[in-house]
């Protein structure tokens, strides 16, 4: 187990990411899916890279775990170069991939202990066992992977990552495709693997999660990063009012005209209202619906979020993300 | 060391627990035997049965099948499952890893050869001598190291897992009767009989049929021989050249 780590060491770099570009393909059908991004990850904290599918998080944690090699630019972790010496740095980072990538014809105490041997580590059946009670897998030791559910394979997929004991862990969507309460759990052990002084770097698609759980964040869009910093100085950067959110049908040029509205906005069925005198926007709205003899069924107020900050940055609002 | 057992015991483990495989290595195998008994059990090929000349040929046809197929199409749904990718983000080398997949292909392809053999001896009263399967052994472990890098070339160049099995089918099938494993070769036309001898399956069905037949080396040791060893290498290194770790995107 690691212990934590001074403050001093904290703030220290684990992952250096300098112009980093990397492509697909060749010829006309090459894709360029980063161009220049640049990143000092620290020791110790919970970094979020956040974008829509196809932003180009994926092919940053793949240079970083040295299984695509960068068009320019380059990635040292704990000063290592990752191109030079590939090995060597890969030893130190615990992996989970995206697609959740088991040889599931194998029991889960036998994944956890070949998993290990990648890495020259070897875990006695009490060391697995020991490992996969963190997880709460203890008594799924001798279930095949494949039967397991998708919360339980995540949970291993976390145990895989890190059999290795690793300093820092790569996970990539770790709470894609689970259900609420699931997530939840994956988050604990997110939080359990932080409060142990590890490093960790985690890709999403979702505001809630990234603000839930990382210290600082990098948003990334059509392979540039336009952003990075804590959730909360960034949404402070906005310097953006309160959201009134609502379903009522209402044309657009009558809610600009209501007191203290400064934007309005559809965000898939909601209209979104940014208002900086809530109160009143709220009574005009509620003035004109009585005009037109209807109720609001629905209203919410709700401060400025990293939603907002992804719209101001990209033109392009979590609703259209998901379609894309 | 350690981490070339701990690999090659979970190579062997998804072998043996993948129903499909299992059928196609170890079921497939006798129920062709029987097949060929039933339908040509009383023919004669020169000196011999027709049972005792077509069970080498069965042997290498199954071994045939499990490079062309079994050891190549796991290779891709390893790749299409992105357990590949994960290996390549693990600081394992090369060197435990493709000869731990090429010991359990070779253990399992020998024992599918034992279960054929020792069906042919307890069932059909197949004659067997212990010189001759020693003799037979090298022989077949060569043709197995063969037919897996053949494999293993078509995985290389399958981008799919649908894509390899047609291409192995292919490959194997278009063998199968030509090569004197399954048909003998005298009756075949003038020009399949010429080409034949450069066919991988045919230089391999020479090199262990006369061990297990007549407990000697094949005649024209040092020809069949050299034959398999420019397949073997020429699909090593062609294999090596077009592995990938993921997918094409």
């Amino acid at each position: 187990m690691k212990s934590m780590k001074g403050k001093d060491q904290m703030e220290e770099m684990v992952i250096r990411i300098e112009g980093l570009s990397a492509v697909y393909g060749r010829g006309a059908r090459q894709v360029r899916a980063l161009q220049e991004a640049s990143l000092a990850i620290r020791r110790g904290e919970i970094f979020g890279l956040l974008g829509p599918n196809g932003a180009g998080k994926t092919t940053l944690l793949s240079c970083v775990e040295g299984i695509h090699t960068p068009a320019a630019g380059g990635v040292w972790i704990d000063g290592i170069d990752v191109r030079r010496y590939p090995r060597v740095a890969q030893r130190k980072l615990g992996i989970q991939l995206q697609q959740t990538a088991l040889l599931d014809d194998l029991t889960v105490a036998e994944l956890v202990e070949v998993y290990a041997a990648l890495y020259e580590v070897y875990l006695d059946r009490a060391a697995a066992l020991a490992l996969l009670a963190r997880f709460e897998l203890q008594d799924k030791t001798r279930s095949l992977a494949r039967r397991l559910s998708g919360g339980q394979k995540q949970r291993l997929a976390l145990a895989l990552a890190v059999a290795n004991d690793p300093e820092i862990i790569l996970l990539d969507e770790p709470t894609a495709a689970l259900d609420p309460r699931a997530r939840r759990a994956v988050w604990e052990i997110i939080r359990r693997l932080h409060q142990e002084g590890r490093t960790l770097v985690i890709t999403t698609h979702s505001m809630e999660e990234a603000e839930a759980l990382c210290g600082r964040v990098a948003i990334i869009d059509a392979g540039r990063i336009v952003a990075c910093d804590t959730p909360a100085r960034l949404i402070a950067a906005l310097d953006a009012a309160p959201v009134l959110r609502t379903q009522f049908d209402i044309p657009l040029e009558q809610v600009e005209s209501l007191p203290g509205v400064r934007m309005v906005r559809y965000s898939g069925e909601y209209l979104e209202i940014e208002t900086t005198r809530p109160q009143e926007t709220l009574a005009g709205l509620q003035q004109a619906a009585v005009q037109q003899g209807r109720s609001i069924a629905d209203i919410m107020l709700r401060q400025p979020n990293l939603e907002d900050v992804f719209l101001r940055l990209t033109g392009k609002t979590l609703a259209a993300w998901k379609e894309s | 060391m350690k981490q070339f057992l701990k690999l090659t015991k979970a190579m062997f483990l998804m072998h043996v627990r993948n129903r499909t495989t299992l059928f196609w290595n170890m079921v497939f195998p006798i129920f062709l035997l029987v097949i060929y008994r039933v339908a040509f059990g009383d023919g004669q090929v020169g000196a011999v049965s027709y049972m005792d000349w077509v069970v080498p040929g069965v042997v290498v046809f199954n071994i045939l099948a499990f490079g062309l197929l079994g050891s190549g199409t796991m290779m891709v749904e390893m790749r299409e499952k992105g357990v590949l990718r994960r290996l390549h983000a693990s600081p394992v080398a090369a060197l435990p890893l493709v000869g731990s997949y090429l010991l359990v292909n070779v253990l399992i392809a020998l024992v599918q050869c034992v279960l054929v053999l020792g069906f042919a001896v307890v069932v059909f009263g197949m004659h067997l001598t212990a010189a001759g399967v020693l003799r037979a052994l090298p022989m077949i472990i060569v043709g197995i190291v063969t037919f897996v890098a053949l494999g293993q070339v078509v995985s290389g160049v399958a981008p799919s897992t649908g894509m390899a099995i047609a291409v192995g089918q292919i490959l194997n099938f278009s063998q199968m009767f030509i090569t004197d494993m399954i048909m003998p070769i005298d009756a075949m036309p003038a020009w399949i009989q010429d080409a034949a001898p450069y066919l991988p399956a045919y230089a391999v069905a020479q090199l262990v049929r006369p061990p297990l037949l007549e407990g000697t080396f094949a005649p024209n040791l040092g020809s069949h021989l050299l034959v398999t060893a420019v397949y073997a290498l020429g699909a090593a290194l062609l294999a090596a050249g077009l592995f990938r770790w993921s997918p094409k995107r």
